[in-house]
């Protein structure tokens, strides 16, 4: 007989890097956005344990981790406005995304461009490309039209495509 | 078939990396706490081999009539209270029978409200959201399952560091 939480740790296995990906969005560190993935599952659990207690779609799971961010983002500024400074160490280690060739210069400097993508085009990217949400999916998660949420993709899509030209431009010219 | 845009193509040469193994470690850990414990599973003998199936057809006959005769004079014995139950010491703290048996939380709606500046001179970005926390208790005494909706209005303020 197994486990219900067998079926949760499929799941986990097969979209824990997504997830990820977008809880890194929401965070500071690694670290944080790990414990923001695991916040949002905990609540999943809890949501989903009268509707047979399978592990949730992912459109809810974006949606979760989005409001947990928010929530934890809420008590983070007011925690930084009674302590002096938060100094957040540079982890070299904290990557958001791993190209498959290391000496992939594009998808390195997209891979920078993407995190610096605004929050709001980034959340699309994310869900679009990695998430392999639908734009339907992704307009409920983020409330707004599917319209919107397409509008956005391309438009963070020209953003990156500027990005990675101006980029070149500037090597080049110190070539 | 959707063809991919080139930036697309860069993108696609990119994976998010997994969790860490102390992260995926926690998660499931959590998962087996929440799941609890499977049950005790007892193994069950196949019916020919129990032993009390050799005894045959005569004894268990004998013991039918016996206890036709029997049961009536034991009857009231066997509905008396020989002895108090043992006291069960109850370690659930006294509680008001409502139990939270779940919580969910959504953004209903999201919108911009402008720009503030920060005394430090730094800008902020104002944004409005409609939330929604829903937390579902269900009352022990009647099994009711109630579900209490939070609705509020937030305003977040977040640091602009790109434009």
């Amino acid at each position: 007989m197994n486990s219900p939480a067998s079926a949760w740790k499929q799941w986990l296995a097969e979209n824990g890097p997504r997830l990820l990906l977008f809880a890194r969005g929401w965070s500071n560190s690694r670290q944080d956005a790990e414990d923001l993935v695991q916040e949002a599952i905990l609540r999943m659990w809890h949501h989903q344990a009268d509707k047979g207690g399978g592990p949730p779609d992912l459109p809810l799971v974006f949606s979760t981790i989005r409001f947990c961010g928010l929530n934890h983002h809420r008590s983070e500024t007011r925690r930084r406005k009674r302590e002096e400074s938060v100094i957040y160490l540079h982890d070299f280690q904290d990557v958001w995304l791993d190209p498959l060739l290391e000496e992939d210069e594009e998808a390195l400097i997209l891979r920078d461009a993407v995190q610096n993508l605004s929050q709001k085009l980034r959340e699309v990217v994310v869900m679009k490309f990695w998430g392999g949400l639908t734009f339907l999916q992704i307009s409920e998660t983020l409330a707004i039209s599917p319209n919107t949420a397409a509008s956005r993709y391309r438009y963070a899509l020209e953003q990156l495509a500027h990005e990675l030209r101006r980029i070149k431009e500037v090597r080049h010219a110190q070539a | 078939m959707h063809k991919l845009d080139p930036i697309e193509t860069i993108l696609a040469r990119m994976m998010p990396p997994a969790l860490s193994a102390e992260g995926q470690r926690g998660i499931e850990d959590m998962l087996d706490e929440l799941a609890g414990p499977l049950p005790e599973i007892l193994p069950v003998k196949p019916w020919f081999r129990r032993p009390w199936v050799g005894a045959g057809a005569a004894a268990g006959a004998a013991a039918g009539i016996a206890a036709a005769i029997l049961l009536p004079l034991a009857l009231p014995r066997l509905w008396t209270t020989t002895a108090p139950l043992p006291a069960v010491a109850l370690e659930q703290e006294a509680t008001d029978g409502v139990v939270l048996v779940g919580e969910s939380g959504r953004i209903k709606s999201m919108s911009m409200q402008g720009w503030q500046e920060n005394p430090d001179g730094t800008a902020l970005r104002t944004l409005r959201m409609r939330v929604v926390e829903e937390n579902q208790f269900l009352d022990e005494e009647t099994g009711i399952i109630m579900l209490v909706s939070e609705p509020r209005e937030e305003y977040l303020l977040m640091p602009v560091s790109a434009f």
